[in-house]
């Protein structure tokens, strides 16, 4: 036999149970009352053939002549009935095909009593024996055997079926409760479901972020209990997450206010350096070298600071682009002119690449990604620009040792450097980071990855004609 | 489960069916045969004696009254009752009493012979299964006052 799947949902579950427990209780309601009912039927239709068996005896008794002859026997045994049998000690008179079925315990209980004894068996059929001794009555009452000793089977077949048609009319009564079963299942599952499906749909909005999503509470059910400690969930949650905002939004105003707070003490150190840088020819060398030190680390804290205020503009989201239309080659070339870079880079592709984009922001990623291509790669250093239809595609590939596995995953991440021992690099940490952003603000991307070569290659990707960021 | 349903099944059935018993008692045994009929006479001290009289079997209670009243024969005993042409007595079975019409008046039977008729018309009920707590009444042809009293016999009490 092959097992089939069992109902999963809570619905068809529901039914079934409820299909179930109605059946049983109604089979064993009609069970037990179809058994009292047949009890009673087994017990009325015996008494009344003891009763009509005992009765004919007596009628037909005083007319007989006793001690009996082989006549006289027969004429009891007709009198009884078919299906009997008579004795008087050798003499015995028979008649009818079942007259045979009469059991031994019967015998025995005839013959050493004083009363009438019935037996059911079934025996092809069920049957009722009955056996009686027949008494002398003295005037005063007192009785004796007479030695005649009467033996009947009677058909029980009709009780039978009266017991069969209550039988089947109780599975009858079962199974008419199946439907009404089933209904009350129906809606038993629904008042069940329903708010089941309500704490389902709330649990998906919190889980897609809408932290404001909450069930009403019906009733005081085991449900509407879930549904309050759900919605106490949601409202934790939601406070947490406040907070954690809170948190991150101060932070980034404390960075914002620390970098602004930091610029003007830094503008008046940048007029002093050049003051330093323009004196340092008359110095002593080491006087002249000590300058230069402080000249350069001034340099690197303005330019940290300036990236610190930069970033903090896109964590405030403040930044606008101002987008304009753009020659990518030309674009290019004047980055890589401004810093001196134009005979170290090597740059192909197109001439007549044109996209909306800010210039100062191109600019920006542009000196980033070859100016640590020239810092931590070796070159050649190459720019690969190609378009599509809707976007452009910038590609600065260098030939040093490229990128380990564990770095890919973190140069974008702010502050973080892939030599922990170079740490006096003149970059602020903050390049990868304000680049992606800028790329991000373009509607566009920037990715990490090695070349076929071996070296590390950054690919940006901006989109031709971003009207909008 | 397949198993345990068709048990189920079969022990719906098997309890709504005629079951086997062992052997129960079904009552009283009926009872009615005897040798001959017992016919109430008197001795030669007046009392009441029962007679048997070997009919081979026990008959109706109007066969006994009608051989009492066709007398004790060639016996020691005695009747009270007075011989006549007509023996034949309508007998009515009630639930607590026995009707019986004699042919007989009233001023004819002494009260022993009266005695006579209802001992052996209540011993001839009690052999045939009768109750013994049974009374009777006889009626005769003439009554008298109290005539019709419900009687017993004065042996079984």
């Amino acid at each position: 036999m092959s097992r089939r799947p069992l109902p999963r949902g809570l619905r068809a579950r529901l039914i079934v149970a409820f299909a179930l427990v109605t059946m049983l209780g109604a089979g064993a309601a009609s069970w037990a009352s179809a058994e009292s009912a047949s009890d009673a039927l087994v017990d009325s239709s015996q008494r009344r053939l003891t009763e009509d068996f005992a009765e004919r005896i007596g009628a037909i008794a005083p007319t007989l002549t006793y001690p009996p002859d082989q006549e006289t026997l027969d004429r009891l045994r007709a009198a009884v009935g078919p299906n009997t049998t008579v004795t008087y000690e050798d003499l015995r008179s028979s008649e009818g095909p079942h007259a045979d079925l009469i059991t031994d315990e019967l015998l025995d209980a005839v013959g050493d009593g004083d009363r009438i004894a019935t037996q059911r068996i079934t025996d092809d059929g069920p049957w009722l024996l009955i056996g009686a001794p027949v008494m002398i009555t003295a005037p005063d009452g007192t009785r004796t055997p007479s030695g005649i000793e009467v033996y009947a089977v009677r058909d029980l077949a009709e009780v039978h079926r009266q017991i069969a048609a209550l039988a089947s009319s109780a599975i009858g009564t079962a199974g008419a409760a199946l439907p009404l079963s089933v209904l009350v299942a129906l809606i038993a599952a629904r008042s069940v479901l329903r708010p089941v499906r309500e704490l389902r749909d709330t649990a998906r909005r919190l889980a897609d972020g809408d932290l404001d999503a909450r069930t009403p509470p019906l009733g005081a059910d085991e449900l509407a209990q879930l549904a309050v400690t759900v919605n106490e969930m949601a409202e934790s949650v939601q406070g947490s997450m406040a907070a954690m905002g809170r948190m991150q939004a101060d932070a980034r105003r404390f960075a914002a206010d620390v970098s602004h707070e930091l610029r003007t003490p830094l503008t008046t150190l940048t007029a002093v350096a050049e003051v330093l840088e323009d004196a340092s020819g008359g110095m002593e060398a080491d006087a002249a070298e000590s300058a230069r030190l402080a000249i350069t680390e001034i340099h690197r804290l303005v330019r940290l600071v300036e990236d610190l205020m930069e970033v903090s503009r896109f964590d405030a989201g403040t930044v606008h682009p101002r987008l304009e239309e753009v020659d990518l080659a030309e674009a290019v070339r004047d980055s890589l002119r401004a810093r001196g870079w134009l005979d170290r880079v090597e740059t192909t592709g197109p001439e007549t690449i044109r996209l909306r984009a800010d210039r100062r922001r191109l600019d920006v990623i542009i000196a980033n990604l070859v100016g640590n291509a020239l810092r931590h790669g070796a070159p050649p250093v190459r720019i690969d620009l190609s378009a599509s239809e809707t976007h452009v595609r910038i590609e600065v590939t260098d030939h040093g040792p490229g990128l380990s596995d564990q770095a890919l995953p973190h140069v974008f991440d702010r502050f973080y450097k892939a030599d922990n021992a170079r740490t006096r690099t003149p970059g602020s940490g903050l390049g990868l980071a304000i680049a992606l952003e800028n790329a991000r603000l373009h509607g566009g991307d920037l990715t990490a990855g090695n070349a076929d070569g071996g070296g590390a290659a950054f690919i940006l990707r901006l989109p031709i004609g971003s009207e909008e960021p | 489960m397949r198993r345990i349903w068709s048990a189920a099944f079969a022990l719906l059935l098997a309890g709504c069916g005629v079951q086997p018993s062992e052997v129960t008692d079904g009552g009283t045994a009926p009872t009615g045969v005897a040798p001959g009929v017992t016919l109430y006479f008197v001795d030669e001290q007046g009392a009441l004696v029962p007679s048997e009289r070997d009919t081979g079997r026990l008959g109706t209670i109007a066969d006994a009254l009608a051989l009492l009243l066709t007398g004790p024969g060639d016996s020691d005993l005695r009747t009270e009752i007075p011989s006549g042409d007509v023996t034949r007595v309508t007998v009515t079975v009630g639930e607590d009493v026995v009707e019986l019409r004699v042919p007989l008046a009233a001023d004819e039977v002494t009260p022993l012979g009266t005695d006579q008729i209802v001992c052996t018309a209540l011993a001839a009920h009690v052999q045939a299964g009768g109750s013994a707590e049974v009374k009777a009444r006889v009626h005769f042809t003439l009554p008298e006052p109290d005539s019709d009293a419900l009687r017993t016999c004065p042996l079984t009490e």
